[in-house]
């Protein structure tokens, strides 16, 4: 405990400490730099992670180079402040446009933007903001003081456990329907189908992309979750001018007022919880957290149709879930020196860029870099909410900008979004093509998010399940034996069972009625 | 964004040379274009920037680096395989773009022997075999041959995916020694060293900077180097060519190219600029922490060398069966 509190201390000596810098006209003046770096880069991935389609690891890749002129320890803290930036203002978008901007904030739409256009845009932000905050602190603690055997539990996940946790996931996204289960799984079908697209990564067989190049690494995330949101909201409200419910409605108020507070209070925590355990797992486990507390605080909820039509405990959940998740997806990197997933694989190449080298004993090398970092991730969140709140009231008043105006502005900055990610033109034109699909979708009232859900884990639970059959010669006895496997894969039954019940049932009940 | 920051800079530094009326001076004036085939933040990105850093300050105009990923590099090369031989535009390939994928896709969008002009060799790194330490007992090559015939359960390679060099190493190991090893391939060193850690595969053939570090802490046991020489970052680990399979030599490599029909003095001055850089204590210093050994080769060399390579890696990729039809 002395030990822990003497490393936070040095950890947060680095994150306040002034620094001599050489300013062009003053001199040498000591400044708290890194305390600075930390607020520009959560305000410029705040910015930046705005932008519709641009999520955290499309910020980091395009503002990387900025961070390159300081030292390893401010430069590190900047990047990190960039991924808490920037993973907010994708829940921001998520809120306000319907555009989720990677993965972890689709679960956000659903009951972010509901809110919105109750006029509760301003609660939903500031909720998710506080949500943040606190599974952030929390997370910070929990990585000071347990994040070293934690690492253990990133080791255990093999292909076969990731497969069955796979499974798991697809049957959160079965319980997270809003309507017909069916209508749910069809779509989930539809994104694992979407997910097969591209380079087969055992064989390289070409699959589906019709001998399109751009096509061979397969579909990218932000441009399907672009046209299916984004494009298919704007088509959506274009088709029924009389009810642009975004605009017309009050704005209302602008911070959680008590009772929202307490009804978030419980999921908060939960999300914290479940978020954190799951960002510790290799390979993008932090995925699921939002789902998996999506799921608990419909399946808890005293009345679970409220999910779907601006339920702040919907809001409140997976927001906390996701920055859990975000802030412990840390553990492997620091612990072990491996990334976990795309955006940790970014900060090890710009350790490397400024000379360190990442792995096991980055702790005891360089221990102010190790704590300053943890420190930081702490002060990022504080600087979160510090920033955001504030802004709670500008983005909302762009709420009240006619939707003719509106309109046009989205398509463009989705445009400009998605094209600085890759380059490609064509990625414009499938937000175009996913946005006349999205359209059908909701005109034949097939939900998107389930699709999407499918689309990512597909891609996980099929690689996984190859690896495993791999390494198992082929024995499906593997997803049994294996003790952690077994028992995600009896979770999912007995999920899949709950939610299955209650509509066999209602069935057997209106066979009744008719009688 | 960053894009059109780099075309806002480009359009600036334009607008101010034209004031000068200088445009027309020696090679470069305005800034130059280095493609980087991949994401930011992996080997190949790191020694352009640091390569890129250095040619800013010595030419006296921005290399700006521009990140184009996608299809194993081949979406980048192509771009520059398709731009204006005018020096402005470089790429920086590997061991990927310019000897192995043309082996591995059937349908290569470029040339890597006839669409480019060599410009200078940036660095070799070697692959390192690792084992797991708990499933595996052997501590040299020896053993550990003799161990996955004798075992009836036959050890997993793990990989970063099909084709890449830590792939195609292994292969090479496989072919050389007769041995049967199942390929498990993952997106990207990361995912791969976690279960190598973790014990869910056995071996790796991994690029020496990522599992360094794993190996120094006992996480890993490293039996031995891809290249023909020892790696001066462990120099008390054997090459393969040593433990009992003359002639091993798989290792990655980096080098600057330039569209074909490049002037051949931009051509020499760039070789000579980058080679300076190279030699120089800071990047010497930079590229041996990464496992980078710098080959000082002409242009002309270069290209001899991607020839050497593209043979190689095509008699690999046909006898392991890894090609992408």
């Amino acid at each position: 405990m002395g030990d822990l509190i003497a490393n936070l201390g040095l950890g947060f000596g680095t994150v306040f400490g002034l620094i001599p810098v050489d300013i062009p006209g003053l001199g040498v003046v000591p400044i708290p730099l890194n305390i600075l770096l930390c607020f520009v880069g959560c305000l410029v991935g705040t910015l930046v992670g705005v932008l519709p389609g641009v999520g955290p690891v499309a910020s980091i890749a395009m503002l990387l180079p900025i961070t390159f002129k300081f030292d390893p320890t401010g430069a590190l803290i900047m990047l990190a402040g960039i991924y808490y930036g920037a993973q907010y203002g994708g829940s921001t978008t998520a809120i306000l446009v319907n555009i989720p901007g990677e993965a972890t904030s689709v679960v956000t739409t659903l009951d972010g933007h509901q809110m919105a256009r109750r006029g509760r845009a301003g609660v939903a932000l500031g909720i998710a903001a506080i949500g943040s905050f606190f599974a952030g602190c929390v997370a910070t603690v929990f990585i000071a003081a347990v994040g070293a055997p934690l690492t253990r539990l990133a080791l255990i996940f093999g292909p076969a456990e990731y497969f069955s946790l796979m499974v798991m996931g697809l049957v959160f996204a079965v319980v997270l329907a809003r309507g017909s289960i069916l209508r749910a799984i069809a779509m989930i079908l539809v994104g694992i189908l979407f997910s097969t697209v591209g380079t087969d990564l055992e064989t390289g067989q070409e699959r589906m992309t019709f001998g399109m190049q751009f096509l061979s690494d397969g579909i990218d995330f932000a441009v399907l979750a672009m046209g299916l949101f984004g494009v298919a909201e704007i088509l959506r409200n274009l088709d029924h001018t009389e009810v642009r419910d975004v605009v017309k409605q009050a704005i209302g108020r602008l911070l959680p007022s008590m009772q929202d507070m307490k009804d978030s209070a419980k999921p908060i925590l939960r999300g914290t919880f479940i978020g954190g355990i799951l960002g510790i797992l290799p390979g993008n486990g932090a995925v699921l957290g939002p789902f998996a507390s999506y799921t608990i605080e419909k399946k808890l909820a005293k009345d679970p149709r409220r999910f779907g039509q601006g339920a702040i405990e919907g809001v409140a959940g997976p927001e906390s879930a996701n920055n859990a998740g975000a802030q412990t997806s840390f553990i492997p990197l620091l612990t072990l020196g491996i990334p976990p997933n795309a955006v940790m694989a970014l900060m090890v190449g710009a350790m490397t860029i400024h000379g360190i080298v990442p792995g096991p004993q980055v702790m005891t090398k360089n221990p102010s870099l190790f704590w300053g970092m943890i420190a930081s991730m702490w002060v990022g969140n504080l600087m979160l909410l510090i920033i955001n709140l504030p802004m709670i009231g500008l983005w909302v008043r762009l709420l009240k900008v006619p939707y003719r105006l509106m309109f046009p502005a989205i398509l463009m900055f989705c445009s400009i979004g998605i094209y600085s990610i890759n380059s490609l033109p064509t990625d414009v034109f499938f937000i175009g093509l996913f946005g006349l699909i999205g359209y059908a979708l909701i005109k034949f009232g097939f939900e998107p998010a389930p699709l999407l859900l499918g689309f990512v884990l597909g891609k996980l639970m099929e690689e996984n399940l190859r690896r495993a059959l791999i390494i198992s010669r082929g024995d499906m006895m593997t997803f049994i034996e294996r003790p952690v496997s077994a028992v995600l894969l009896v979770i999912a039954i007995v999920m899949l069972a709950l939610a299955l019940l209650p509509s066999i049932r209602k069935s057997r009940e209106e066979v009744f009625v008719d009688d | 964004m960053k894009r059109l920051v780099s075309a806002a800079i480009g359009v600036a530094a334009l607008l101010g040379l034209s004031a000068a009326a200088s445009a027309q001076g020696a090679y470069p004036n305005r800034p130059v274009r280095v493609v980087v085939p991949f994401a930011a933040g992996g080997t190949t990105d790191i020694f352009a920037r640091l390569i890129a850093d250095k040619l800013s300050q010595s030419l006296g105009q921005q290399f700006i680096i521009d990140n184009r990923g996608g299809a194993g590099g081949n979406i980048g090369a192509d771009a520059v395989a398709k731009s204006p031989p005018d020096g402005y535009t470089l790429v920086m390939g590997t061991v990927g773009t310019h000897a192995i994928n043309a082996s591995l896709y059937s349908k290569m969008p470029y040339d890597p022997l006839n669409d480019f002009e060599g410009v200078a060799f940036a660095a070799g790194v070697p692959n390192l075999m690792v084992v797991n330490p708990k499933n595996v007992k052997a501590t040299n090559v020896k053993d550990f041959i003799a161990e996955a015939k004798s075992s009836t359960k036959k050890f997993n390679m793990a990989s970063s995916g099909n084709g890449t060099s830590i792939h195609l190493s292994g292969e090479l190991f496989k072919q050389m020694t007769g041995i049967e090893m199942p390929h498990v391939p993952y997106r990207g060193s990361g995912p791969a060293i976690n279960d190598l850690v973790g014990g869910q595969v056995d071996v790796m053939f991994d690029n020496l900077p990522s599992s360094i570090e794993q190996a120094k802490a006992g996480n890993l046991r490293a039996l031995a180097v891809t290249s023909s020489r020892r790696s001066p970052a462990l120099p008390d680990v054997p090459t393969l060519d040593e433990s009992g399979l003359p002639g091993f030599e798989a290792s990655s490599w980096f080098a600057l190219f330039a569209p074909k029909g490049t002037p051949p003095d931009i051509l020499n001055k760039l070789n000579a600029e980058v080679r300076k850089a190279l030699e120089g204590e800071d990047l010497k210093r930079r590229f041996a922490e990464l496992g980078g050994e710098i080959r000082p080769m002409s242009p002309a060399e270069l290209m001899a060398y991607v020839r050497a390579e593209h043979a190689k890696w095509a008699q690999v990729v046909k006898a392991s069966g890894a090609k992408l039809d």
